[in-house]
């Protein structure tokens, strides 16, 4: 849960952008705010965890992401959003690291709950998207927050036990032995494909609600695609045993779907499918593989897992503040350029010229109404002309118009896939490096 | 299959998958997804089939606007939605650093021109065009704003100038 929150609020974003009367660039911080206090404190996290005792830290994480979850539901204000966000993942960052040092005892081996941390991330990650859509749709974005508190507290339920026995014996049950430094390279490698991961869940859900004008739960369906492609990843995952071999291919098929979503033909949901199952199967190989290197044979657990929660995080953070920036001028200028484009179709239609001085000004309002977002027009066509050629002309440009809109969303996400699909490849120099460290 | 075998495998899957996609979309025209490039004003644009006052009027008013937007340096589209409103004029003006006078002789420069446009069409005849011509040459900025707008009524104004000529002016426009 604590790792899908990093990812839940992208498909509220629009809503909270609207509702809290902020910039695009303003509401990406209620996602960076999170990420990047998960990348500062998840490795003191992971130390206070060692000290105080991984039932207690994990317990007491628990309890401040879920009260922190209750501060951003009732956030009427970003920066009282932003703030909750900031405290919610303190709590997550303790948790998060203190559950790796529990969960060896829990299912029998250091690896298995190792390859279980690792596959848990790479889900939460990919699941964050589409439920957090469901819920802000059916419910609002308050929702998803809420909906984290009994979770959270039916989580740290049987961790109080834990936790009580640590307080009752005084004895840690972490290890106290420590093997090895920080894996750089594995590291390093998650935070550049953390950021393009991030960028392609980020800017494809922000293409498909204020680019195409889905709903949330319709673009939520649509970005299911990604961890339902992750769970095939996972299986596939199992057959090859190389992790340098899963974590270079993860990485080639992230930036090949991020290419393929940059270089889209058309406005469709249809073709975003093979990009987004690229992107989902590459998640999962290398987020995992990635993960279960820079915790092989490295202990304590709970710290080298704070070294790639603050790596992932850290990835996140650098993807959207780098590609925020470009996006958003991007989408002005395609803005400006789609509405010429629209002006040289209504100027040059067939329509009679009363009728389309009449449509010009409808239409003028509908954009003054979206308040620079990408508006849908067909309201602006109602009614149609009953006259069978006027109706025709004007349906014909209708269509056009809508049709220049979308090449104009579409276009403005482009340079921005692009570069994300270059930080994903950029991840394979540190995979490569890693040849001689058998990554 | 050898675990280094399914590792190299799984790699260079990926890699043809990787091109194949982004080959495809290319092929697609992924790279040209982009909205509708605005035409140059200055060039001449061949006038459609005029077919009464009403669309005379139209052709007319989007030659003005070509040869305005050609003389201030801007495409036709930006000219339109600055010359919709009055407060789109002043954002338009301030952008580009236009006074009244400049885009004053620009309109007129435009208006100019679609007579010109007409008369070669076909659609306007010299007699008519000759007085239009001198007219607009001294027309204020307000009022050549709202001919581009409203060419209609400045053909209309054209008929009723001629006055006991308007029998035969029915013969000059199509």
């Amino acid at each position: 849960m604590v790792l899908a929150d990093s990812s839940i609020v992208v498909l509220a974003l629009p809503q909270i952008y609207r509702e809290l009367d902020t910039s695009v660039a303003g509401v990406t911080w209620v996602l960076v705010s999170f990420n990047l206090v998960m990348a500062l404190a998840a490795v003191p996290a992971a130390h206070l965890a060692r000290r105080v005792g991984p039932g207690r830290a994990a317990a007491v994480g628990l309890a401040i992401f879920a009260g922190a979850g209750l501060a951003c539901a009732a956030s009427a204000q970003l920066s009282t959003l932003i703030a909750a966000r900031c405290v919610q993942a303190l709590g997550g960052a303790a948790a998060v690291t203190a559950v790796l040092e529990l969960l060896p005892a829990t299912v029998g081996s250091e690896r298995r709950a190792t390859t279980l941390w690792a596959t848990a991330g790479a889900t939460g990650a990919a699941l964050g998207p589409a439920v957090g859509g469901i819920l802000t749709q059916l419910v609002s974005w308050q929702s998803i927050f809420l909906i984290q508190v009994p979770i959270a507290l039916a989580a740290a339920v049987p961790i109080l036990a834990v936790a009580r026995h640590e307080a009752a014996t005084g004895v840690l049950s972490t290890e106290l032995r420590q093997t090895g430094r920080p894996h750089l390279l594995a590291n390093l490698a998650l935070a550049m494909v953390s950021a393009a991961i991030a960028a392609a869940l980020f800017l494809l859900v922000l293409l498909l609600i204020e680019g195409w004008r889905l709903t949330p739960i319709g673009a939520a369906i649509v970005v299911s695609v990604m961890p339902l492609s992750a769970l095939l990843g996972s299986r596939l995952s199992r057959l090859v045993p190389s992790a340098r071999a899963r974590a270079a291919a993860g990485a080639i098929l992230v930036s090949g779907g991020l290419g393929g979503l940059a270089l889209l033909p058309k406005a469709e949901v249809a073709l975003t499918v093979p990009p987004q199952v690229m992107v989902g199967i590459g998640l999962a190989l290398v987020l995992s593989a990635l993960t279960e290197t820079a915790l092989a044979g490295r202990a304590p657990q709970a710290i080298h897992g704070g070294w790639t929660i603050s790596a992932r995080h850290a990835g996140v953070v650098i993807g959207l503040l780098a590609l925020t920036p470009i996006f958003t001028s991007d989408i002005a200028e395609q803005r400006q350029d789609a509405i010429d484009a629209g002006t040289a179709v209504i100027l040059d239609s067939r329509v009679p010229p009363l009728l389309k001085i009449d449509l010009a000004q409808r239409i003028e309002s509908r954009l003054e109404e979206e308040k620079g977002r990408v508006p849908t027009i067909g309201s602006a066509f109602d009614p149609l002309p009953s006259d069978p050629e006027e109706r025709s002309a004007v349906v014909e440009l209708r269509d056009e118009l809508q049709e220049q809109l979308n090449r104009g969303a579409t276009h403005a996400f482009s340079p921005s896939f692009g570069l994300a699909a270059v930080l994903g490849l950029l991840a394979l120099i540190p995979i490569g490096l890693a040849r001689r460290v058998d990554l | 299959m050898s675990p280094v075998l399914r590792g190299r495998a799984l790699v260079s899957g990926a890699i043809v998958v990787a091109v194949a996609l982004m080959g495809i979309y290319l092929a697609a025209g992924g790279s040209s997804y982009a909205p509708a490039k605005t035409q140059d004003p200055c060039k001449h644009r061949p006038w459609r089939n005029p077919e009464g006052l009403e669309q005379i009027a139209e052709q007319f008013s989007l030659s003005a606007l070509d040869g305005a937007a050609c003389k201030l340096g801007v495409s036709r589209e930006t000219l339109a939605q600055a010359l919709a409103t009055p407060e789109g004029r002043e954002h338009f003006m301030q952008r580009y650093g236009i006074d009244d006078a400049e885009l004053a002789r620009a309109i007129r420069a435009g208006l100019l021109r679609a007579v010109d446009d007409a008369e070669r069409a076909g659609a306007l005849s010299p007699l008519l065009a000759v007085p239009l011509r001198q007219t607009l040459r001294n027309i204020p900025l307000d009022q050549a704003i709202e001919l581009i707008n409203d060419a209609e009524s400045l053909l209309d104004k054209a008929q009723s100038f001629l006055g006991p000529a308007q029998g035969l002016l029915e013969q000059f426009l199509p």
